[in-house]
């Protein structure tokens, strides 16, 4: 076997480096990396590069699952007739709430005005579309076909037609990564709709779950109680649903309540979601953005980093 | 033996490629858990057949790749690579000597070395994920290696010769 005594030692500057100097070199410059990119965002126009250079793969990995959606839709004819007639109704039923939504948010604009309040109901949304949900089964990301070139910005929230599904992480030109509100390293300020009891849902890495970790046990919950977006933190626009309370124990000996709820939004169904634009979510992401250098500790508490 | 030959550059990136595509391709929830991980494979693969040609720096880069995909910590699948290509580099003397097929029971301590420091990162990062399931790929990596080897190995073979 040839040259097998000097491929161990490859000869660099004269000297020569076995691969266990290499491996403690390697190592090191690992974690150095590592946490200068866990702390801060300086390394992030390095990974956008690597993300757009593989992408062509990343969408070749798709086509297999979008083949099937489509020639499946294609073959079943029935079923869209049927869905097709379903939707037209769902149409009409929500055009006639809509006419009624329309004068009343003039009134409320009405009466904000009176009130001089800053908010405004004012939301532009862009539709996207989700390329990919996160490659391993233990990280709840979604990526989605709109990027920085429409707008979309880091700390974004996303929502489809029954709630709340998680914030952009990542952005490049053409694409952006969202987590999702159920990953385990995600956060967001909720209160119940019933009482208006503030606290905060974490991910329970499920995804069909959250948690509110930090109830105590006189707090008043129920089961099927809705919670909503608090808007505190500022990260999320405030009242849209997010999840219903599906269980409420009462642990012996523990002072907070374990309590799980099950997310409204459709986290792993459906193939579009709305990205909203609120004017304060558009604000904050500007003011974010001047202080990138600080990593966000607001109590939004998601990890806008990454894991 | 492609082992002290040199595959060309282009033929490694491409088998890469194609596992970046296996490894990206979705599946359903339960079958995800258990997905070979055939791209830390591939680049095994090459560190322990390409000794002249495919180190732990290379290895290292392609997790790199992979962090900048999945978006973990710049550097965590990257290290975990570059571990597990030296444990093979340590044992390549041994598993030049067995056949392909008999490789992937005697790749087991560099898989587990890889899924540990993603393990150990994972933990220190906050992003834990302490499941049994998240030790299948070990398994269902070891058990497809014979194939996978052996048909990289014949591409490699087609080319040099």
């Amino acid at each position: 076997m040839r040259g097998l005594a000097e491929d161990d030692k490859s000869s660099l500057l004269g000297r020569r480096i076995t691969p266990g100097l290499r491996i403690v070199a390697i190592v090191l410059i690992s974690v150095i990396i590592m946490m200068v990119d866990h702390a801060s965002r300086s390394l992030s126009p390095l990974r956008s590069t690597l993300a757009v250079a593989t992408q062509p793969i990343q969408v070749m990995a798709e086509i297999p699952g979008e083949l099937s959606h489509y020639i499946g839709r294609y073959l079943d004819r029935g079923g869209l007739i049927s869905e097709n007639e379903a939707l037209e109704q769902k149409v009409l039923l929500l055009q006639s709430r809509l006419q009624r939504l329309a004068s009343l948010q003039a009134v409320n604009e009405r009466i904000r005005a009176l009130l001089a309040s800053a908010s405004t109901l004012d939301q532009n949304v862009l539709i996207a579309r989700i390329l990919s949900v996160s490659p391993g089964p233990y990280r709840h990301y979604i990526k989605l076909n709109k990027g920085s070139s429409e707008g979309v910005f880091v700390g974004q929230a996303l929502v489809d037609a029954h709630g709340v599904m998680g914030q952009v992480t990542v952005v490049t030109p053409l694409d952006s990564r969202a987590i999702l509100i159920t990953d385990a390293n995600h956060g967001i300020p909720v209160e119940n709709n019933r009482t208006g009891l503030q606290t905060i849902a974490q991910g329970g890495g499920k995804s069909d779950e959250l948690r509110l970790p930090f109830l105590t046990n006189n707090a008043d919950v129920q089961v099927g109680d809705l919670l909503v977006t608090s808007g505190l933190g500022g990260r999320y626009p405030s009242g849209y649903p997010v999840a219903h309370v599906t269980r409420v124990k009462h642990q012996p000996g523990d002072e907070f309540l374990d309590i799980v709820a099950s997310p409204t939004a459709h986290l792993n169904r459906g193939r579009e979601v709305l990205l909203v634009w609120t004017s304060h979510t558009a604000e904050q992401a500007r003011e974010d953005e001047q202080i990138t250098d600080t990593p966000n500790q607001g109590d939004a508490g998601a990890d806008i980093n990454g894991p | 033996m492609i082992i002290e030959r040199r595959v060309s550059g282009l033929l490694i990136l491409a088998t890469l490629g194609v596992a970046l595509f296996l490894t990206l391709v979705p599946l359903p929830d339960t079958l995800a858990a258990a997905r070979p991980a055939i791209y830390p494979a591939t680049v095994l693969f090459w560190v322990l057949m390409q000794p002249l040609n495919f180190g732990l720096l290379a290895a290292w880069g392609c997790g790199i790749l992979i962090d900048a995909i999945y978006g973990t910590p710049l550097g965590e699948h990257g290290v975990a690579l570059a571990v597990a290509g030296y444990v093979v580099i340590k044992m390549r003397e041994v598993l030049w000597t067995f056949p392909i097929w008999q490789q992937g029971v005697l790749l087991l301590p560099a898989l587990v070395a890889y899924e540990f420091v993603l393990f150990w990162i994972d933990g220190v990062t906050g992003a834990e994920v302490n499941q049994w399931w998240r030790w299948l790929p070990v398994l269902t990596t070891a058990l497809i290696w014979p194939f996978w080897a052996a048909l990289l190995e014949r591409i490699a073979e087609l080319e040099v010769g």
